[in-house]
């Protein structure tokens, strides 16, 4: 295949392909090594800098000598498909879920890192809210959010607190009216509830009636005032920008 | 978010937009102290698909400031074929913004890994030679129509001569933007960093520069690694030998707008705003002496 590059691509895939694995691949030929050094050194800190940034939580786990080389096998093993900087923890993301010799909770922890930047740049539908809310009989509108389930606590995971074993866990995370990004472990029959509102424009009630059917309650009078509570709840915490007619 | 964005040419000096600048340049908007900050420059690749606080913030520089786009990923140089998607994506951004000038570099950033295109986000020396020229040319013309308008071509900062090349670096330079019919965009200190890196001098080259191609220029600082190799960090003070240079091109080829690049070790604005400051001071010598001006409106007529 690459034999029938020109001589200017053949010298360009083997100046990359050093740069990116030099324990494999050496150097062009009568390239001086100091000059060499400067490309390479630039990259991998460059890819360090980058992917450092957004997951702390997953190099404090692993400790600077086991990050950096988790990094280096980025640069070595996987091709990033995107052009836009603030897209490249995804593709380490990404890269993460191809590897079978890493622990599922690092790559779970790995996403849950991911989701703040993802919800800080997320892109809101702004549905008109009414002037008043109703979170009963009106759509509450979701502000810019992740509704997450993980297999493990990836929230509480440090260097002290690795998770041993499986913990269905749920979170949200979303952003507020001032642009912060905000987190919050739900239990089951919240998820479950803003499972629902996120599937389908229910109203609240909607919405409660269907999560009373579906837990076997015949009678929902408990549901809905309780889950009406909950709704509020969210809305003061700024996880609603408000509520909007049905259509 | 609806966008009102200012239409405005791209004139006089500039700033180069970095995150820690923008409330500094908010909290002085209109202030006389920073009424040498023209235009700003953004990287499409630092803003596309940007959301929530970001993309506010962007609005709010589009509706008062005239933007130039630099790109850092199209990769006119690189291996693996032209990103369209990308560039569609840099088409639609332009136009929203109203942003009339997108450069790129005469460079290379991806290959092509185990059979995929593949990033690696800094700029790389293309080979300087004859099937080279023609392959960069023609990814510069197709960069053109899809875009509907011209791109400007920056000479790109090197460290390492590639031993394949078969002419030097203002031979390619001078063939590439004939041979594409682009733009020049005229970034001064990185003839300086070359003329150290490999031994040529800068004035020299300058002098060879076709001068009717310049739309756009850059002046940042560098670091000395050692002191036969400059290192184009733009984390510094630019050296009073690239003000010499700067001064240079304006006396041979007119003014033209031109931007300070800090993208590292940010002073405050208040001190950076002095670089500007030098630039606008530097233009108005030429101005005053009528030396013929080459500005963006009439160069920037798209390509038809």
């Amino acid at each position: 295949m690459t034999d029938v590059l020109p001589d200017f691509q053949q010298y360009q895939m083997a100046f990359t392909a050093h740069i990116r694995n030099p324990a494999l691949h050496g150097k062009p030929a009568n390239v001086p090594e100091k000059r060499m050094a400067v490309y390479r050194d630039a990259i991998f800190n460059n890819f360090l800098t980058t992917v450092s940034a957004c997951f702390p939580v997953c190099q404090q786990v692993l400790g600077a000598r086991g990050w950096k080389t988790l990094v280096r096998r980025f640069v070595a093993e996987y091709a990033a498909k995107t052009p836009i900087f603030k897209d490249i923890p995804f593709e380490f993301v990404q890269f993460l879920g191809r590897l079978e010799d890493i622990p599922v909770y690092l790559t779970e922890l790995a996403h849950y890192e991911w989701v703040e930047l993802e919800v800080t740049h997320q892109l809101t539908q702004t549905q008109p809210c009414s002037a008043v809310p109703d979170f009963l009989n009106e759509v509450p509108q979701f502000s810019a959010h992740q509704l997450l389930a993980y297999a493990y606590p990836v929230h509480q995971i440090s260097k002290k607190n690795i998770p041993r074993e499986k913990t269905t866990t749920y979170l949200l995370v979303y952003r507020n009216a001032t642009f912060s990004v905000k987190f919050m472990a739900l239990n089951p029959v919240t998820y479950h509830l803003l499972s629902l509102l996120k599937a389908q424009p229910l109203s609240g009630r909607q919405a409660l009636k269907l999560l009373a059917t579906e837990l076997g309650q015949s009678d929902p009078t408990a549901i809905l005032q309780f889950g009406h509570e909950i709704l509020l709840d969210l809305a003061r915490q700024e996880v609603f920008m408000g509520t909007s007619k049905m259509v | 978010m609806p966008i009102s964005a200012v239409s405005s040419p791209i004139q006089g000096a500039g700033l180069g937009l970095k995150r820690e600048l923008i409330p500094q340049i908010q909290h002085l908007y209109q202030d006389p102290s920073i009424a040498n900050i023209n235009f700003v420059e953004i990287a499409p690749e630092n803003w596309l698909g940007a959301g929530g606080k970001a993309l506010h913030d962007l609005a709010w520089f589009a509706e008062r400031y005239p933007i130039a786009c630099h790109g850092l990923c199209l990769s006119l140089g690189g291996p693996d074929p032209l990103n369209t998607t990308f560039l569609k994506q840099v088409k639609s951004f332009l136009s929203a913004y109203k942003i009339p000038l997108y450069t790129e570099h005469l460079s290379y950033c991806s290959d092509t890994y185990h059979g995929e295109g593949g990033y690696l986000y800094d700029l790389l020396p293309i080979p300087f030679t004859e099937e080279a020229v023609h392959y960069v040319a023609k990814r510069i013309r197709q960069t053109q129509d899809i875009l509907g308008q011209r791109i400007a071509v920056e000479n790109a900062s090197f460290y390492a001569a590639c031993p394949i090349s078969s002419m030097d670096e203002i031979t390619f330079l001078k063939a590439v933007l004939e041979e594409a019919d682009c733009w020049l965009h005229l970034d001064i200190n990185n003839i300086y960093v070359n003329s150290v890196n490999f031994g040529f001098d800068a004035h020299t080259f300058l002098r060879q520069i076709p001068g009717e191609r310049i739309v756009y220029g850059h002046i940042a600082g560098h670091f000395q690694q050692s002191p036969d190799l400059l290192i184009d960090t733009h984390g510094k003070d630019v050296i009073d030998p690239v003000w010499t240079l700067l001064d240079s091109a304006y006396a041979l080829f007119g003014t033209f707008p031109t931007l300070l690049e800090r993208d590292s070790n940010i002073p405050p604005l208040s001190s950076l705003i002095a670089e500007v400051n030098r630039i606008a001071y530097y233009q108005a010598q030429y101005e005053h002496q009528g030396v013929n001006q080459l500005t963006l409106p009439t160069a920037l007529a798209a390509v038809s």
